[in-house]
């Protein structure tokens, strides 16, 4: 009941004309980035970060959640109509989608995707209403002990499930880290790693760092490709929105999808991404219709991108309940809640809890917003979809720099900037993927100063890792976490072997 | 050398260039100055360090061992077919811009890479922007860089071009010094 009070408070602000606002102009920037070829969710908030500067806490973070969602869907938009995912987690939206596509229902899919998202993301928001304050009053039996071991487990967990290369993954973790410790030792005030310039004794921002990592790389080598790759852009096709049966073949992807996507999401250190492929698969599994799916299977779109947006209102709960981001992106949001002096976690509910609720209730809005707004205009957005690389990428570089510029306001800030393109570029070529960084240099203060606290308290001893119940519990559910997908991997490939065998 | 095929190449290389930024980041946790606690100043970075030099040295040996096995596949000379059954096979880990999840393989489109010297011209450009941006100010380098990198590209549209660097320079500048207050730099026009 409690809660449902505090919620209808927050809705209470969040319907001021001015939060309002920001809520929808956050949905519509965010589709409009969003739909720019390349640029996925987390490159758009990097980018539009240094917007929300001089804004007040809440109409800040109200406007980067909307642009959070926005870009989702604009993401989808260009997976559809030009099969250039912005990020992994519309990847299998532009297998599916673009299919649809050019098979004349491009419409059905992003109305498949774009309804699925709402009843997903509303989903999981009913979700993060009710359980942050289960959790929140779970969290007050936390320590550093638990609060070290839910950190390091969401970077393991951010490694070893990402798709692609697990050594690469843990090497994205680790550069992260290496970058988050430049600068002044909180504790002893001692300089690190600072290669002697006193330039790096303030550490290297995070906002720097992440426009580096995710607008310059995506724009530099566009920009080098030159003329001649030129994307096809996919019509409309017909008028038809979704037929009858369009309507009977999501409904139940969008349900599964909502359901896993919100579990995944919760998991610390995993992002929607890993979300949207489970879903694709699982879709692709149970499907009775099993050859369509390569060549426009609508449950290949409603279920990855129902997936894709409960995974985004899941992750918000260890965000707003114990400050720990599950993704890059929500590592990102943590950094702007930071930045306005707000620690997001149990305290956040208690001491402004009034900010903290219009945000959640801005998300119900947002989630509104984007399947108002966005259907009618989807027309709109698809002419963005024309516009010439050059332009694009040219000015997306001058707008991380100004970034950049007004973060620092010095050479050496621009400087940064260009050096970690140069790091982001060359760790791309290398195949080391780049969000896993990004979470760990948003985490790694907060593992040090719980792991420094933990053995403090304990004299040096590793003991209350497995003294405390709380943490125990932590430690089984992390090795069945790790071990589990390795048996269930190498169980996979046994049956394969069987299958293989019975059949010569 | 000679067997290993790009995306195993591309890792020895990652993997060198991995170790080698680990050990320099250990090396400088010497100059960290020591202090009594439990756990001192230099504990965290000295584990980051220690760990790219092992996860460095992991992926090179990952990746000599994959070609090792891959030459006891197929013989040496049809570096062609073992190219197509490394990206077939164990490909999702090696090789890059292909993402697999569990044994169902999600195989996605490699993107296309631009030539090296092409990338090496846009940094310098990009980073010449980021030195002139300060002391010449925020319109006049903008336009410039924008009217250089949009010529490149299509010299042949030099007045949409023109029009697209000179408005774009305008409208940011407005916007973020009326609209947010974030003051850009005005160089010499200031």
């Amino acid at each position: 009941m409690d809660t449902l009070i505090d919620l209808g408070g927050g809705f209470a602000s969040a319907l001021e004309p001015l939060s309002l606002a920001f809520a929808l102009l956050g949905v519509l920037l965010g589709t409009v980035v969003g739909v720019l070829p390349g640029i996925g969710p987390i490159s758009a908030i990097a980018i539009l970060i240094p917007v929300s500067f001089g804004m007040e806490p809440v109409h800040g973070l109200i406007l980067l959640c909307g642009i959070y969602y926005g870009s989702m869907y604009g993401g989808s938009i260009t997976a559809t109509l030009i099969k250039t995912p912005g990020e992994v987690a519309s990847a299998v939206t532009a297998i599916e989608g673009y299919e649809m596509a050019r098979r004349g229902r491009g419409k059905a899919a992003l109305a498949t995707a774009a309804i699925g998202s709402f009843l997903a993301g509303t989903l999981a928001i009913i979700g993060l209403t009710f359980l942050s304050p289960v959790l929140v009053k779970l969290a007050n039996v936390f320590g550093s002990t638990e609060y070290f071991l839910l950190m390091a487990t969401a970077l393991l967990l951010a490694s070893t499930m990402s798709s692609g290369s697990r050594a690469k993954a843990l090497i994205s973790i680790f550069i992260g880290l290496a970058v988050g410790l430049v600068g002044l030792d909180f504790q002893t005030g001692l300089p690190r790693q600072t290669f002697g310039m006193s330039l790096l004794s303030d550490g290297i921002d995070f906002t720097i760092f992440a426009m580096a990592l995710f607008a310059i790389p995506e724009a530099i080598r566009n920009l080098a490709l030159g003329r001649g790759a030129k994307d096809v852009i996919q019509s409309f096709g017909d008028d038809r929105w979704m037929t009858k049966q369009d309507w009977q073949r999501s409904a139940m992807p969008w349900a599964r999808g909502s359901v896993l996507g919100f579990i995944i999401g919760i998991l610390p250190g995993v992002g929607p991404s890993l979300a949207s492929f489970m879903s694709y698969i699982m879709e692709k599994r149970i499907s009775k219709r099993k050859s369509e799916f390569g060549h426009g299977a609508i449950e290949g779109v409603a279920g990855p991108e129902a997936a894709n947006n409960a995974g985004v209102g899941g992750a918000m709960i260890p965000l707003f309940s114990l400050g720990i981001p599950g993704s890059a992106t929500t590592a990102l949001l943590l950094f702007v809640f930071t930045m306005y002096g707000l620690q997001p976690g149990p305290l956040i509910f208690r001491d402004e809890s009034g900010l903290i609720w219009t945000i959640i209730a801005s998300m119900y809005i947002g989630n509104v917003a984007l399947i108002i707004l966005n259907l009618p205009l989807v027309g709109v957005f698809v002419k963005l979809l024309k516009m010439p690389k050059e332009i694009l990428f040219s000015s997306i570089l001058v707008l991380v720099a100004i970034g950049a510029y007004a973060i620092e306001f010095s050479l050496f800030g621009l400087m940064l900037l260009g050096i970690f393109g140069v790091i982001g570029y060359l760790m791309d070529k290398g195949g080391i993927p780049l969000a896993p960084s990004i979470l760990a240099l948003v985490l790694v203060p907060l593992l040090e100063d719980n792991f420094r606290r933990m053995l403090q308290i304990s004299g040096g001893s590793f003991m209350p890792l497995l003294t405390r119940p709380v943490s125990l519990s932590i430690i089984v559910l992390m090795v069945l976490g790790i071990v589990g997908p390795i048996i269930f991997r190498w169980w996979v490939r046994r049956r394969q072997l069987l299958a293989d065998v019975s059949v010569a | 050398m000679r067997t290993l095929t790009p995306a195993l190449r591309g890792d020895v290389i990652t993997g060198i260039a991995v170790t080698l930024v680990g050990a320099v980041y250990y090396i400088a946790t010497f100059w960290i100055q020591e202090t009594k606690n439990i756990v001192t100043p230099a504990t965290f970075p000295a584990i980051v360090g220690i760990a790219l030099i092992v996860l460095g040295l992991f992926l090179v040996g990952q990746a000599l061992y994959r070609s090792r096995k891959l030459a006891e596949v197929v013989p040496s000379g049809t570096t062609s077919a073992g190219r197509a059954s490394a990206s077939g096979g164990a490909g999702a880990d090696a090789s890059e811009g292909v993402v697999g999840v569990e044994s169902a393989g999600v195989v996605l489109d490699a993107p296309e890479e631009p030539k090296s010297k092409q990338v090496v011209l846009q940094f310098a450009l990009f980073f010449i922007y980021l030195g002139i941006l300060i002391p010449v100010g925020f319109l006049l380098s903008t336009a410039a860089f924008l009217m250089t990198m949009t010529s490149i590209y299509a010299p042949h549209r030099w007045v949409r071009n023109l029009i697209f660097s000179v408005l774009f320079s305008v409208i940011i500048y407005v916007a973020f010094v009326y609209g947010l207050a974030v003051y850009l730099p005005v160089g010499i026009l200031g």
